[in-house]
């Protein structure tokens, strides 16, 4: 019987392969929405983990933990240190470790913090971030790199390098009076430090004296760093800080104060709330797509029905010469019923193929592009699921030819 | 031995059209013509005798199994066990080959298949008997001429030895020439000890073939 399914479906090649294709891209969208959603959003949420808040100029929650941890965007407002300082100064905080953003080295994105970030800041469930070569930073022409940064520019422990004023590669002009030094290579951690170079606030503070919105006032060439006072070299502001609190039950008054603090405009976000509501609105366009997804399957099931009826009456001589032979109505329509679960099968894996390929294309693109390490997983409960479901109406689509065949044939006599 | 036995068989359409059909018997290596213009019922009756139209009246039996009270799959059952039936045109399956659609002789019967030892070897046996290349069987069913076609039909009808051979006017495409040809490798290559013919045609020059002819006239009432 399924030889037969098989030769009658190669007849009608034309006409099947579009079906097919229209079935396959409705699948290949559906899945790959819900894959890439999925396993962006498992990225993220691993990307920061340890830290309770997040303080930073007032701004929305999303927009603040974007820019912070995430590169995606560009900080609006500085706060001071000497705010962070007198809240560092609460009893409830148990670390504060400021970061000062803005500026890049080929690409890639320098975080001016303290060597705290180091022991503070973990990734994926509380795992700390480990160097592979190397150590903290402790002078202030020293950096740490991220494992990509090292892997794509070459770097290793003693390697040296400018940074660049800007956020952008190409944009920004080199501050290069001074040239920092490697002295530590973080492990890979598929979040965005593995593309970030680490820098004491102090070494941040020194490259932007002498500059004045950007562009350069006047040289420091030649300058002796110990001669340089430490005042000079603390900076007034930075861009935001992590912190962590000795409990997480007073977390909400706290951000609750922070929210009202008297002498600036500051606000503390969660970060794992800030991403839940970035993947809510996200996720409401997810839906739209995944609608219009399953209204596609539909259309092509349909479309697919419409193929098969149609072909009926073409067929109808074959069918005869098929009762002629012995088969029964029953017979018919199961090959009628075979041929859509052929159509169906082959859409499938056609379609598992594909989502496989793009999603590995998109975490790649993902990776590149934020840094984030979004883990793909082979075939889900859920898609298969889903894919049964497919099955299933295709199936059900085949019903409505079959019982047609089924009666006219047995209504009909063989000759005529 | 008896292969095809009617008795008192009427036929009633639900338009009202109805016929009623000579009693018959037929042996094993008989060959029958049946001969009658159109309208006469001869149509009617290859249907009843194939199991395509459910008996209403008298009995009708086929190598021993009789039609009465018997559900259309049963009917479907001795169509594939018991029947080799030929069609007037367009025999085979157009998208398989001249080879797959002979083999749909044994396709749905367990019996008629375990007659044959040899499947392949079987076919290709009778096509050489109604001369037929293998380039001709492996060849796609539309790009055989009519008579490859019909003889293509006669090896399905053939394989695994039914007991009847049921044929609706099988040469009325063919030129006269081809049509002796025909009817000479058909009947040669039948069975005479197991096996029968029913052939319908109105044409009288196939007369000779037969041992017998029955008239279908006359027989319809409105």
């Amino acid at each position: 019987m399924l030889d037969l399914a098989f030769a009658s479906i190669r007849a009608r090649r034309l006409p099947v392969a579009l079906v097919t294709i229209a079935l396959t891209a409705a699948m290949v969208l559906l899945l790959s929405i819900e894959r890439i959603q999925t396993a962006t959003q498992q990225g993220f949420n691993q990307s920061l983990s340890g830290v309770d808040l997040i303080i930073g100029p007032r701004s929305s929650g999303i927009e603040l933990v974007l820019y912070t941890t995430f590169h995606l965007g560009r900080p609006t407002n500085n706060i001071t240190t000497k705010t962070l300082e007198a809240i560092g100064k609460r009893p409830e905080i148990d670390w504060l470790v400021p970061i000062a953003l803005g500026d890049n080295h080929r690409g890639f994105r320098v975080v001016a913090t303290t060597p705290d970030y180091f022991q503070h800041i973990q990734y994926a469930g509380n795992q700390a971030l480990r160097f592979q070569a190397g150590r903290a930073f402790a002078a202030i022409n020293e950096v740490v790199i991220g494992s990509t940064v090292a892997k794509e520019l070459g770097y290793t422990l003693g390697s040296r390098l400018f940074i660049t004023h800007g956020a952008s590669a190409t944009m920004g002009q080199a501050h290069d009076d001074v040239a920092f030094q490697v002295v530590g290579v973080l492990d890979a951690t598929g979040t965005p430090n593995d593309q970030a170079v680490f820098v004491d606030l102090r070494g941040y503070e020194l490259i932007h004296l002498g500059w004045q919105s950007g562009t350069r006032a006047f040289r420091i060439d030649g300058l002796d760093l110990a001669s340089i006072p430490q005042e000079r070299l603390q900076p007034t502001t930075v861009t935001a800080a992590y912190v962590g609190l000795k409990s997480k039950l007073g977390v909400f008054q706290f951000m609750r104060d922070i929210q009202a603090y008297p002498e600036e405009a500051i606000s503390a976000i969660i970060p794992g709330l800030a991403l839940a509501e970035l993947w809510s609105i996200v996720g409401m366009v997810d839906r739209v797509f995944e609608f219009l997804s399953w209204m596609i399957i539909a259309i092509s099931l349909i479309a697919m029905m419409t193929m098969t009826i149609t072909s009926l009456d073409q067929r109808t001589r074959e069918m005869t010469i098929l009762r002629a032979v012995g088969a029964s109505p029953w017979h018919l329509s199961i090959l009628v019923m075979m041929e859509s679960l052929v159509l169906g099968l082959g859409a499938i894996i056609a379609a598992i193929a594909l989502v496989t390929l793009s999603t590995w294309l998109a975490a790649d693109w993902i990776q590149t592009q934020l840094g984030i390490a979004a883990e793909i997983s082979w075939l889900t409960v859920d898609e298969c699921k889903t894919l049964a479901v497919i099955l299933l109406a295709g199936l059900a689509s085949s019903l409505l030819p079959a019982m047609m065949v089924f009666r006219r044939n047995l209504q009909q006599g063989l000759l005529q | 031995m008896v292969i095809l036995q009617a008795q008192g068989l009427d036929y009633r359409y639900t338009s009202g059209m109805s016929f009623t059909f000579p009693d018959l018997v037929v042996n094993a290596g008989e060959k029958v013509l049946i001969m009658g213009p159109s309208g006469s019922g001869k149509s009617t009756f290859l249907n009843l005798v194939s199991g395509a139209l459910r008996l209403q009246s008298g009995a009708l039996e086929l190598s021993g199994n009789h039609y009465k009270g018997l559900t259309s799959s049963a009917l479907d059952r001795i169509r594939a066990d018991h029947l080799g039936v030929i069609f007037q045109t367009l025999n085979l399956i157009p998208y398989l080959s001249g080879y797959d659609n002979a083999a749909l002789g044994v396709r749905f019967s367990n019996i008629r298949q375990s007659r044959v030892i040899d499947t392949r070897a079987e076919i290709h046996r009778l096509a050489a008997s109604l001369g037929l290349t293998h380039a001709q069987l492996n060849a796609k069913a539309s790009q055989l001429s009519v008579g490859q076609q019909q003889r293509i039909a006669v090896i399905r009808a053939l394989l695994g030895h039914p007991e009847l051979i049921l044929a609706d006017e099988p040469t009325s495409a063919l030129d006269p020439v081809s049509t002796d040809q025909f009817m000479q490798e058909l009947l040669s290559s039948f069975d005479p000890t197991t096996q029968a013919i029913v052939l319908v045609s109105h044409n009288p020059a196939l007369t000779h073939f037969f041992d017998r002819v029955i008239a279908f006239e006359g027989l319809h009432h409105a």
